[in-house]
């Protein structure tokens, strides 16, 4: 699979080099992507104009792209692209579609205190309106993966009941097969949004657990399921437990246009404790036939 | 696939990002969208509000005739820099031009003079953005009160500070104008200008004036100015109501024809910025008068920003739309122009002729991190300090400044002569372009600047404030440019590699 990387030259950036390796296995083709915006006349920048700007810059990209290559594992396949775009986000979309990237990875979930969601405006505009799964992490979820020495080992999807779940368990599936990593189904069942009495409870339960396994033997895919319940998302993502080499996959809301991703509000609730990377998935997504 | 080595892949990747060439978007500017950009960098409502008052301080009603005067060297300085920008146009200014020319004194010299210019007119644009962002409250809650609070230096100071750390902060964020913002505030500044003009005269028409002043031809001759110091004043002053101007010369591959558009969008954009200002300074002349009192443009109290005191008078209640034009126009050039000395004081940091650090460029934002940081904080250095010393201090600021133009336009026009010294004479081209034009312009510059300097030793020059018997625009344009001269012999001890020509190399 091809992997592009939203990549800046800080932490961010290494760290999303991490996880895209994580991600592909080494048999993976990484993309290392750095956006420069583009310069217009029209922002009339004087007196001199670009005073030996671009070449400056062209050599700062360079030192940069150096830098990141030798951040990539040795025997991953691996190269720069720099593009000047109008955008960061519609510059890292386009290039993925240029490359037939199978996701894009970002190192940032914004660094952050008191342990919220706050994505940066890139990570923000492609949660919204990427065609192709986009990858996260946080500095403590790269911390679990270095902890594995880089290497996944179970991929987790989260389903709820419905047919975006179908979608989801596929693109966890398929690459979970690149690296023959385990797969594990979680399905959600939270007391507060299921609007339930505890005696209906477990019907919920039952059904939710139903649903999954349903859809998982559709497409044939071998996978443990498991129903976590709990008060609220928090609770419930509290109870899980996690290896070190893990990878969590959500999809995207129903308000999401057909594949496109749009981060729905549970997803971002999951995010804020998460303790794995993140891979969303666009709505309606099929991954590509190998 | 195998991994790439890392050299190999760099070397592959700069061939295919194309980054080596300009980042400019190819092909793009038409004459239209080259004359904007033209007006947008020498922005009228605001170069008007600014020194038409201390122009005519200066030469009284030839400010017409001085206006044209001053035009001569810039155009004769601009065609120089055509040739100098066609010749390196990757390396860019004032700095590595006049390194390569002259080696790195002088081209240190004048990378700090363009810093230095432009660290002033930052501080000069953020000042008139303020006293005109209090004036347009006013104008729109009727309290007059709100306007005044612009001259309490408590609230003026703070308020300028948040105007700059604003444009400081946008730069550094690598955001940037689009077309169609700046489509739209040219068009608002030309509209509100020839408002402001038709006003003014239907006023003097209908015996409504404040100090109606029939129009004399001899407001037309430079000869009528009194003495030549004061031509030399004038001239240095006008010379910063075109600064801005050479940018549609300079323009080269973003044009649609590079052959064509720069020289018919500079000759455009100098007929109507030429146009509107002898318009504007007809009007108000004709208007006002040029008595020392009352509306008079000779009012010592309206020399900060004419259009602060007129806009009512001429316009009445529309006097909001040149509140809004100037605000607008001084508040984007602030954020535009801090990106030129953020650059330049990078290329400095990155020839080593600056600590390195200030080559940083942000890896988030691609902006020179820290460069962008330290002009913002000169500029609001500057104005507090001139703020604090000046009983007038944009009035002083504005001479200073155009003090400071003469001397790195100068400085980069002799560079050019010397820089192509060796075809001067090769065709009649040559000899017009690369040898005249340039030689001609940089010496009645330095003229100017040697005659403005020497003459505003005097106490009583610009807006009289001195200190021990100096005048103040010296104390701050010779104060600015020793700065310059002690941080580069510094540079020269702590870092001797620029000096020494190991980074940028004199052209032999």
């Amino acid at each position: 699979m091809r992997y592009l990387i939203g990549y800046t030259a800080d932490g961010r950036g290494a760290e999303a080099v991490a996880l895209a390796a994580a991600l592909g296995g080494p048999d993976a083709h990484l993309d290392i992507a750095i956006v420069l915006p583009e310069s217009t006349p029209f922002s009339a920048n004087y007196p001199g104009g670009d005073h030996g700007y671009s070449s400056i810059l062209a050599e700062k990209v360079d030192s940069w792209a150096a830098d990141a290559l030798a951040l990539v594992p040795v025997g991953t396949s691996a190269r720069v692209v720099a593009r000047s775009v109008a955008s960061p986000a519609a510059g890292l979309i386009a290039t993925a579609e240029e490359t037939g990237a199978d996701a894009i990875v970002l190192g940032g979930r914004k660094r952050h205190v008191a342990g919220f969601f706050a994505p940066g405006s890139v990570t923000s505009s492609l949660l919204h309106a990427s065609p192709v799964p986009v990858a996260m992490s946080t500095p403590g979820a790269v911390a679990a993966l270095k902890k594995a020495e880089g290497k996944l080992s179970r991929i987790t999807a989260f389903v709820s009941n419905g047919a975006a779940a179908r979608s989801v368990v596929q693109a966890a599936a398929a690459f979970a097969a690149e690296q023959s990593l385990e797969v594990r189904v979680v399905s959600l069942v939270i007391q507060e949004l299921a609007e339930v009495g505890k005696t209906r409870m477990r019907e919920t339960v039952a059904r939710s657990q139903e649903a999954a396994d349903a859809v998982v033997a559709d497409l044939g895919v071998s996978a443990e399921v498991q129903v976590v319940t709990g008060a609220s998302i928090d609770e419930a993502i509290a109870s899980l437990d996690w290896e070190d080499g893990e990878i969590a996959v959500v999809g995207s809301s129903r308000l999401a246009r057909k594949r496109r991703l749009f981060l729905g509000s549970t997803a971002q609730r999951i995010l804020r404790t998460l303790p794995v990377p993140l891979l969303v998935i666009p709505k309606n997504y099929e991954s590509a036939p190998e | 696939m195998t991994r790439e080595t890392a050299a190999k892949a760099t070397a592959s990747q700069v061939a295919d990002s194309g980054l080596g060439e300009k980042g400019l978007s190819k092909g793009t500017v038409g004459v239209l969208g080259a004359v904007v950009i033209g007006v947008s960098c020498i922005a009228p409502a605001y170069t008007l509000t600014a020194a038409l008052g201390p122009t005519v301080a200066e030469v009284g009603t030839q400010v017409p005739a001085i206006f044209i005067a001053g035009f001569l060297p810039m155009l004769l300085v601009a065609l120089g820099y055509r040739e100098l920008n066609n010749a390196m146009p990757d390396s860019g200014t004032s700095f590595t031009w006049a390194t390569r020319a002259f080696g790195p004194w002088i081209g240190w010299m004048g990378g700090w003079g363009l810093i230095a210019a432009t660290i002033i007119v930052l501080s000069n644009l953020a000042a008139v953005a303020v006293d005109f962002f209090y004036l347009l409250i006013a104008q729109l809650t009727g309290n007059d009160a709100i306007a005044e609070l612009t001259r309490n230096l408590w609230v003026n100071i703070p308020t300028t500070l948040v105007f700059i750390a604003a444009a400081c902060w946008i730069s550094y964020r690598g955001m940037q104008t689009t077309k169609a913002f700046q489509y739209g505030l040219v068009a608002f500044q030309l509209l509100v200008l020839g408002w402001f003009a038709v006003a003014a005269f239907s006023h003097v028409n209908n015996g409504t004036a404040f100090d109606p002043t029939p129009i004399a031809m001899d407001w037309f001759n430079p000869m009528a100015v009194p003495t030549f110091g004061a031509f030399a004043a004038g001239v240095s002053l006008s010379i910063f109501i075109f600064w801005g101007w050479d940018v549609t010369l300079t323009m080269n591959e973003e044009t649609k024809n590079p052959a064509t558009v720069p020289g018919r969008a500079a000759t455009l954009t100098i007929v109507i910025i030429m146009g509107i200002y002898l318009a504007i300074s007809l009007a108000v002349i004709s208007f006002a008068g040029i008595g020392k009192t009352g509306l008079g443009v000779g009012n010592p109290d309206n020399q900060e920003s004419i259009f602060a005191v007129l806009a009512g008078p001429v316009m009445g209640p529309f006097a909001i739309l040149m509140s809004l034009a100037i605000l607008s126009s001084s508040a984007a050039s602030l954020q535009s122009t801090l990106v030129s000395p953020a650059r330049t004081i990078l290329a400095m940091g990155y020839y080593k002729a600056l600590p390195e650090s200030y080559a940083k460029v942000s890896p988030r934002f691609m902006s020179p991190s820290k460069a962008t940081i330290t002009a913002g904080a000169a500029a609001a250095v500057f104005y507090v300090v001139t703020r604090l010393l000046s009983e007038n201090a944009l009035w002083d600021t504005i001479t200073a400044l155009g003090l400071m133009i003469c001397f790195y336009y100068g400085v980069t026009a002799l560079a050019c002569v010397w820089y192509f010294r060796r075809e001067s004479f090769d065709s009649l081209r040559n000899i017009v372009f690369r040898f005249l034009a340039p030689l001609l312009g940089g010496v009645i510059l330095l003229v100017m600047f040697v005659k403005t300097a020497s003459d505003s030793m005097d106490p009583g020059y610009g807006s009289g404030t001195n200190i021990g018997g100096l005048g103040m625009v010296f104390i701050l344009g010779m104060g600015v440019l020793l700065l310059g001269v002690a941080v580069m012999i510094f540079m020269r001890v702590r870092q001797p590699g620029f000096f020494k020509g190991e980074t940028l190399k004199r052209m032999k």
